[in-house]
């Protein structure tokens, strides 16, 4: 009996990395694919003779990024941009979803926010208007453009609203009972116990905010301040387009030069190293459930 | 300290705190939200930002009169919502299931390495991974090469209006399980040890601890992030299609967004394209609410 | 209650907020703060027009410096020197220099990109002093809603005789696309003909099968020739590639306008007496388009017969644009189509990946025994001045600084180094001020005859009129001397020159040519809310022809369906704009 027992669970051990480990492969293969492009020579690429492998191997296109004193700067102003939209994020997220993780009868009125909240999450007034108000408030051009729309991520906040929901109430009631304000209950038992949660809405935040390139091409008038993947975005030439639009042979013959898909993987690759860095600070506080074990306490 | 609690005082002054606390994220809501909803009224005027919303013409339901007599509107309405639900369903079932797996690697290094593998597809646009796929897919690509290896017809899969749909589920889901799983992760581990081990002090099998005790631990989650994404039903991933559709299989392919563009590329149409996204918007509406509904109904609690 | 209190006050500040924003202050308080100039001197009344330093002249200072604020579209690789930006550039420096105007962006942005912050600048009732606009629609737009200033006079009066006769060389085609009830509201930028659609060959793999092509010489090969070349070259496989393509095209099959039909079979159409894509007129005046004739359905017939026989691509349809471009760089496919300088940015990579590689050009022929060809649309781009803008002449102004001082200056090396380096390292022109090209109508066989001379010694290097000829001439020279040279860039040059554009200077010559003038380039009211859909009913239907899932005859039920789904009304229409 015990022997079988073992004995599946091995074979259900088996199994589950098998299938694990042969995901994440098939998710490895492209961004290998990538790499390899991103050491390869143009022709090469152009000839989409790249697998698994460099074909005539360079560093030219690393090289030239790295003498890309724009790359540089845009890379600085999304690092920027990354941590102050984190912790506006986080503190936004934290005292919303506290108030409305109470009942309405414990919150009146918490019925009527969550739904200004539903509604701004799937209403938008688009891209005018918002732009509009975002040059009234002269912020176009700013860092603080790139921010400050998105100051509430509406759907983290609801995620983490339902976390909360379910942490014990007798925590808080022991803290009440010791005389704490709502805000020192947040702050020293909602935040706490929640860190899985936290870290997971910390991640989306700045995954987010890393990879969004839109909002800088609408908001940011000036190409030196652009954030990187907005910078990135805007060096991405669709050929026939620039075709049809009459571009001249020289101008092509500049933009060619820099749409090689070799030096675009590279880019790729070094944009997406913070996030590589970034995932296992985070993990730390992902994987150990940490809720459980402090009620305990 | 104890006695004042209770007081009434006490009470009201926590709930001023409530709203103290839910003031900054509102500002900002109205300010960047609220405000610019104003812009609304394009779908129901002809924009011309030279004249701007005080001077457009109204024009009424026009556009989404027009939306509905589009000569391909159905086809293009079928495709949305296969594409999306198939997205949706098939996006969701593999997220959850690869968090349960995952959770069930002991070895940590292991563990973080493949989780951090399988966000990676995540952060690749579709304009970089389209190249990839169309390399793969096409009739000389690796895939052909494999079915071809095992006696089978080649299958051209960029150009069938059979199996592009099916491909653009499948590469849409490898896309984004991995980073879809995070949040899936978050709510396991925040289900109680305790209830596990006394589960396998019982002697229960692995599956019935999944099926009894994890799956409805994270089933708040679920509801949560299934009614979140069904609001994109009409939404089934522009940059994807986009970037691998072809004449060729408009027929499956075309969806809504990429018609709208097609159609804003001529003469800038702000207004009916602000018309489609507001239909949208209402629809994804009424499917939250129904979530939001049924959820109450049975599992007794709300999503939001 | 003081909660209700302050959630009152924000609410009412903010509605103010929301009421300034949205009403687009229609009033237009003359925010361009740039404008500060303190420059009296107006200069409409004056009426100096000799070409003198006159402060008034065509290229006269202003007395007192001023600002201009500009909408710029840039390119991805400007190749600026460190330190130069859009901005603040030898080229504005330049303007500064000569004009005492010194320029501050308003916005900058790509292609596409571009076009959306002029949509906003718009939007908000915030121009920018002096901008470049895409699209004919938008100039439209801001000539309807009085946004934009009446330039006639300002043209009339500063524009300097050689800008005129840049616009006088297209008898009015270029002028009169921004000209409105008489008047000129914008400069727009010219379009020189970049006809033919030519089909470039591997003359290597001919060489190296002795193949014959074009054997009478006149740079014409006939539809046939064409296909038996592609036949011989998927037969011997002269690319060792295992898995050889005979012509590969992109699936919209044709562009009405030359620059964009690389990958096209335009040049099939063209022989076949079609001209896809266009708006064209029969004799009688009436209206139709281009894709729907009979014409255009032979095309479609031959593809499709190529198709079946497997001389076309088996995954036409599917093929990318990158695609196309692997099947030329590994050596799979030997023919490609495209406009003269392709050698310059695109088969440059067939080069770099294959030494032995080289091209012929030709030019289909037609079966009345000449080049089919239509004229481009004579404008691309278009420099607008703001409504109420104090200086409107600035515009002109620096037109003629940068289409017609620079051009034709002699002396640049010593009068500005640093705008002749910027030409010598190949700055882009788009860090110019107006990103336009503004150039005779003959502008492209005058280089090339310079080119030509430089290269057969009958002139000296430094004779050929713009700096890119002379670069040109030097690389045309190395490659002659070296024809296995390592260096893509000689190769190239050569090749853009000495065959794609000699090819166009041939047919000129030998007035071999068949001009075809499209009569319509706009938008009407109906294709704004029909033509995606026509679009697609074409593509579709092109598509499916070719690779023969329907029958050639489907053709005519196409035809039927495009002019039900509002193609009659569209016809209709544009009869109507011209008449």
């Amino acid at each position: 009996m015990i022997e079988n027992k073992s004995l599946d669970s091995r074979l259900r051990n088996v199994i589950i990395y098998t299938i694990v480990i042969l995901l994440a492969l098939i998710c490895l293969l492209p961004l290998w694919n990538i790499v390899a492009i991103s050491f390869s020579s143009s022709a090469a690429v152009t000839a989409q003779r790249v697998g698994l492998f460099p074909v005539q191997f360079t560093l030219a296109a690393y090289e030239k990024i790295m003498g890309d004193a724009q790359f540089r700067r845009s890379f600085g102003i999304s690092v920027t941009r990354v941590v102050l939209a984190l912790v506006i994020n986080i503190i936004l997220i934290v005292l919303m979803a506290y108030p409305l993780a109470k009942s309405s009868r414990e919150f009146k009125g918490r019925n009527i926010y969550m739904n200004l909240l539903v509604f701004a999450m799937l209403f938008n007034g688009g891209m005018i208007p918002t732009y509009l108000v975002v040059k009234q408030l002269n912020l176009l051009n700013s860092i603080w453009s790139l921010i400050l729309p998105g100051a509430v991520p509406i759907f983290s906040v609801i995620l983490v609203m339902n976390f909360f929901v379910g942490v014990p109430k007798s925590l808080e009631e022991a803290a009440m009972i010791d005389g704490a304000t709502p805000f020192q209950i947040l702050f020293r038992v909602y935040v706490p116990v929640s860190k899985p949660s936290l870290a997971t809405v910390a991640l989306f935040s700045i995954v987010g905010s890393w990879n969004d390139f839109y909002s800088g091409l609408i908001y940011i008038t000036k190409i030196k301040n652009y954030p990187v993947m907005t910078y990135i975005q805007s060096l991405s030439v669709n050929i026939e387009e620039l075709l049809k639009a009459g571009m001249n042979s020289s101008s092509l013959e500049s933009v060619t030069e820099v749409s090689n898909q070799n030096l675009n993987a590279a880019k790729i690759v070094v944009v997406v190293i913070p996030l590589l860095l970034i995932y296992p600070l985070l993990q730390r506080y992902l994987i150990t459930g940490i809720v459980m074990g402090s009620v305990k306490e | 300290m104890n006695k004042r609690n209770h007081t009434p005082r006490r009470k009201f002054r926590s709930k001023l705190t409530y709203h103290i606390m839910m003031m900054p994220g509102m500002v900002f809501l109205l300010i960047f939200s609220y405000i610019p909803m104003a812009g609304i009224i394009m779908a129901f005027q002809n924009y011309i930002p030279a004249k701007g919303l005080l001077h457009s013409k109204f024009v009424g339901l026009k556009h989404f009169k027009y939306m509905l007599t589009l000569p391909d509107i159905t086809q293009v309405v079928v495709n949305t919502v296969t594409i999306a639900l198939g997205k949706i369903l098939l996006g969701t079932i593999m997220a959850i299931a690869f968090a349960i797996l995952l959770n069930e690697i002991r070895i940590k290094v292991l563990k973080k390495w493949i989780q951090t593998i399988v966000y990676l597809p995540h952060f690749l646009s579709w304009v970089v991974l389209a190249a990839v796929i169309v390399n793969m897919f096409n009739l000389d690509g690796s895939v052909n090469l494999i079915i071809t290896s095992l006696g089978l017809e080649k299958i051209n899969f960029l150009g069938s209006n059979k199996w592009f749909q099916p491909l653009l589920v499948t590469t849409d889901v490898w896309k984004e399980f991995g980073y879809n799983s995070i949040v899936y992760l978050a709510a396991i581990t925040s289900i109680d040890p305790g209830l596990h081990e006394a589960a396998a002090i019982d002697g229960a099998a692995w599956r019935k601890r999944i099926w009894h005790i994890t799956l409805p631990g994270m089933l708040p989650i679920i509801l949560l992030m299934a009614a979140m994404s069904l609001t994109s039903i009409l939404s089934a991933g522009f940059d994807q299609i986009y970037n691998l559709y072809t004449p060729m299989v408009y027929q499956s392919g075309d969806v809504l967004d990429t018609y709208v563009y097609r159609i804003g590329l001529i003469g800038r149409q702000y207004s009916f394209a602000t018309a489609v996204g507001l239909l949208k918007s209402f629809i994804g509406m009424v499917l939250m609410l129904s979530a939001n509904g049924f959820s109450k109904k049975f599992t007794d609690r709300k999503i939001f | 209650m003081r909660k209700d209190y302050l959630f009152k006050r924000i609410a009412i500040t903010l509605s103010a907020v929301m009421i300034l924003s949205l009403a687009g202050c229609s009033g237009n308080n003359a925010k361009s703060n740039a404008d500060s100039s303190t420059a009296k001197n107006d200069g409409k009344t004056a009426g100096v027009t000799q070409e003198a330093q006159t402060a008034d002249g065509p290229f006269g200072a202003y007395p007192e410096e001023i600002t201009y604020t500009l909408g710029r579209q840039t390119i991805q690789n400007p190749k600026l020197p460190d330190g130069d930006t859009y901005e603040n550039n030898a080229y504005t420096r330049y303007v500064k220099d000569r004009l005492n105007a010194v320029a501050v962006d308003a916005f900058e942005a790509n292609g596409e990109d571009y076009d959306r912050q002029v949509s906003l600048a718009i939007a908000s009732e915030d121009l920018p002093d002096i901008m470049k606009i895409g699209s004919k629609d938008i100039l439209d737009e801001l000539v309807e809603n009085d946004m934009v200033e009446d330039l006639t006079d300002v043209y009339n009066t500063y524009a300097s005789d050689y800008l005129k006769e840049i616009y006088d060389s297209y008898d009015g085609r270029s002028l009169s696309t921004a000209t409105y009830d008489e008047k000129i509201m914008a400069l727009p930028g010219t379009n020189v003909d970049s006809a033919p659609n030519e089909v470039w060959v591997r003359q290597d793999w001919l060489d190296k099968l002795g193949l014959k092509v074009d054997e009478d010489g006149n740079g014409m090969i006939t539809v046939d020739e064409l296909k038996n070349i592609a036949e011989t070259f998927m037969e011997k496989d002269p690319g060792s590639s295992k898995n050889p393509v005979g012509i590969s095209l992109a699936y919209w099959l044709s562009s009405n306008d030359y620059g964009g039909s690389t990958y096209c079979a335009t040049g099939i159409a063209n022989a076949l007496g079609a001209y896809p894509k266009l708006w064209l007129k029969n004799t009688d005046g009436s209206v139709y388009y281009g894709s729907n004739t009979e014409e255009n359905k032979k095309t479609l017939g031959v593809l499709a017969d190529w198709f079946k026989e497997g001389i076309l691509d088996p995954q036409f349809g599917t093929r990318t644009w990158d695609d196309i471009t692997a099947l030329l760089t590994n050596g799979q496919t030997g023919i490609t189509f495209g406009v003269w300088h392709i050698p310059d940015w695109l088969l440059n990579n067939v080069r770099a990946m294959d030494k032995n590689a080289t091209f012929s050009t030709y030019v289909i022929e037609g079966e009345n025994g000449k080049a089919n060809v239509f004229h481009n649309n004579a404008s691309s781009g278009y420099i607008v001045v703001r409504k109420g803008y104090k200086h409107p002449e600035l515009a002109v102004k620096i037109s003629n600084l940068f289409y017609d001082e620079l051009a034709n200056t002699k002396t640049l090396e010593k009068d500005y180094p640093e705008v002749a380096k910027y030409q010598a390292d190949g700055v882009d022109g788009s860090t110019r001020p107006f990103n336009v090209e503004i150039n005779k109508y003959t502008s492209l066989l005058d280089d090339y005859s310079d080119i030509k001379k430089g290269v057969d010694g009958e002139i000296a290097i430094e004779d050929a009129r713009t700096l890119e000829s002379r670069n040109v001439i030097q690389n045309v020279k190395r490659y002659l001397e070296n024809t296995a040279t390592d260096d893509v860039t000689d190769w190239s040059k050569y090749h853009s020159r000495m065959k794609g554009i000699e090819l166009i200077d041939k047919l000129t010559r030998e007035n071999s040519f068949n001009w075809v003038e499209p009569v319509f380039w706009g938008t009407t009211e109906t294709m704004k809310s029909n033509w995606a859909n026509l679009q697609k009913l074409e593509e579709e239907t092109f598509i499916k022809i070719v690779t023969g899932s329907v029958p050639l005859n489907d053709f005519d039920k196409y035809v039927k369906d495009w002019n039900d789904q509002g193609g009659s009304q569209i016809i209709s229409e544009i009869e109507a704009t011209i008449k």
